[in-house]
């Protein structure tokens, strides 16, 4: 019976597990609903500041703000990774960190100096195992980004960019396209590319509809105060916070999305091998009960 | 910039307008969330150089704007929420505010900002740049006070 109850025990150990995996996966789903109902209310926000800056860059052609200049000779870079806190998530880390690593190499062979800063207690885990030391690292960003939070970030590095202590600005995270793809990716923050800030049709139709009704709106004459340009040079910080905070709002979704895939699959895991032992132990049990009834049988052979 | 204030100045808010006209669609976003959506009859904002007020029918505007009060009035409702600087726009009856923060009156921090107005007071800005993060933050800290004081 020594075999039969090994399997039974283990068995039992996978049940648990599963229980868990499976409770984990159900956090997950109800803290990505929180985190996509979170983004998909900042769109608003978002989709309001393309759209002035649409009406403005009627009015004003010419933009000039220190954020929007690219410098010619990129000599120290800031390069902020966001992780997450907590593991079993898959890959999501993992992605994340492959693609911060790529940056730093690229920069590192570019004669470009990085400064790292670092989100995410696995991140910076990561990175002390690699030896690179990460200049500043926050834990405390957790699946609820506030904006408060991230406008200090937000105005240290616009700071840190106007007096030139660094050239550039990039972010690694995971960007949030659907609910069934994120891709790990390095942006670059700063310098300010280009205004247009990117409104996506978030999967959702409460998102989708307004953002095409604006664009049909007729042009109206519109009054300034004070003039056009100068407040697109105002909106020029604002749309870089903006995107900052959407990177943050993205890892946030995409975090619990992998967390969500990878506790899926651990519960599907421990229901396979929770079957595939039940299996094993009905078969060593048959088996122990033959083996008996042959001894039965055996001995009242031997006895007539 | 007086121009602004040409056709409705702050003055008007005591003429209520007849019953059954036009009302103003109001909309405040944050980056976090929608703080606001509702029908006003009035509102006025704290454009940067100074309070401006819309009535129904407003002409299309696109405002900066300072630290200071929104206030909003529907019948004799009369709602205060501090605004953090921002923008405003003025389309079709509708005014759409975006700022980085929108706190109801009666839940400034007083303290707080008199706070961050003594220590930015203290400070000495060495830079341009610190010069006017510093003229900032007192404006911010001044209207927030001036604010908490009207209640």
């Amino acid at each position: 019976m020594a075999k039969a109850r090994a399997i039974i025990k283990r068995r039992k150990a996978v049940e648990n597990i599963r229980k868990i995996t499976r409770t984990m996966e159900l956090i997950a789903t109800n803290r990505f609903k929180k985190a996509l109902n979170r983004a998909v209310e900042a769109e608003a926000y978002t989709r309001k500041i393309a759209e002035l800056v649409a009406e403005l860059g009627k009015a004003s052609h010419e933009t000039q703000h220190p954020l929007l200049v690219e410098r010619p000779r990129v000599e120290r870079s800031l390069l902020l990774v966001l992780t997450s806190n907590r593991g079993l998530a898959g890959g999501y880390n993992a992605n994340v960190l492959r693609a911060a690593t790529n940056r730093i190499q690229d920069d590192g062979t570019a004669g470009i100096g990085t400064d790292l800063e670092v989100a995410g207690k696995r991140g910076i885990t990561y990175f002390r195992f690699r030896k690179l030391t990460p200049q500043t690292t926050y834990t405390h960003f957790e699946d609820k980004p506030q904006y408060a939070d991230i406008e200090v970030l937000a105005d240290r590095y616009i700071k840190l960019f106007l007096t030139g202590s660094i050239d550039r600005l990039d972010v690694a995270y995971t960007e949030f396209v659907s609910s069934s793809r994120q891709v790990a990716v390095v942006r670059t923050l700063l310098p300010v590319t280009s205004l247009e800030v990117a409104v996506r049709a978030r999967g959702t139709p409460a998102a989708a509809t307004p953002g095409t009704k604006v664009s049909l709106r007729e042009p109206v004459p519109y009054e300034f105060a004070p003039d056009a340009a100068s407040i697109l040079e105002e909106l020029v910080p604002v749309s870089f916070k903006v995107r900052l905070f959407k990177c943050f709002l993205d890892a946030a979704v995409s975090e619990q999305i992998a967390r969500m895939v990878a506790m899926g699959g651990a519960t599907k895991n421990a229901d396979d091998l929770a079957k595939s032992l039940t299996r094993q132990y009905n078969r060593a049990r048959q088996s122990q009960i033959t083996r008996e009834l042959a001894d039965i049988v055996g001995a009242t052979a031997a006895l007539d | 910039m007086a121009k602004a204030f040409e056709e409705e100045i702050v003055g008007d808010e005591k003429a209520a307008p007849k019953k059954g006209s036009k009302r103003i669609h109001l909309v405040v976003v944050t980056p976090e969330k929608a703080v606001l959506d509702a029908l006003v009859d009035f509102v006025a904002v704290p454009l940067f150089d100074g309070e401006a007020g819309f009535l129904p029918g407003r002409s299309p505007l696109i405002g900066r704007l300072g630290y200071g009060e929104l206030r909003t009035r529907s019948a004799d409702q009369l709602e205060r929420y501090f605004v953090d600087g921002g923008f405003v726009q003025v389309r079709d009856n509708a005014v759409t505010i975006l700022t980085p923060r929108a706190i109801p009156a009666r839940e400034i921090d007083v303290n707080a900002a008199m706070e961050s107005q003594k220590a930015l007071e203290a400070s000495r800005p060495t830079s341009l740049f610190e010069a006017g993060e510093r003229d900032k933050g007192m404006a911010r800290a001044r209207g927030m006070i001036r604010m908490a004081s009207k209640r």
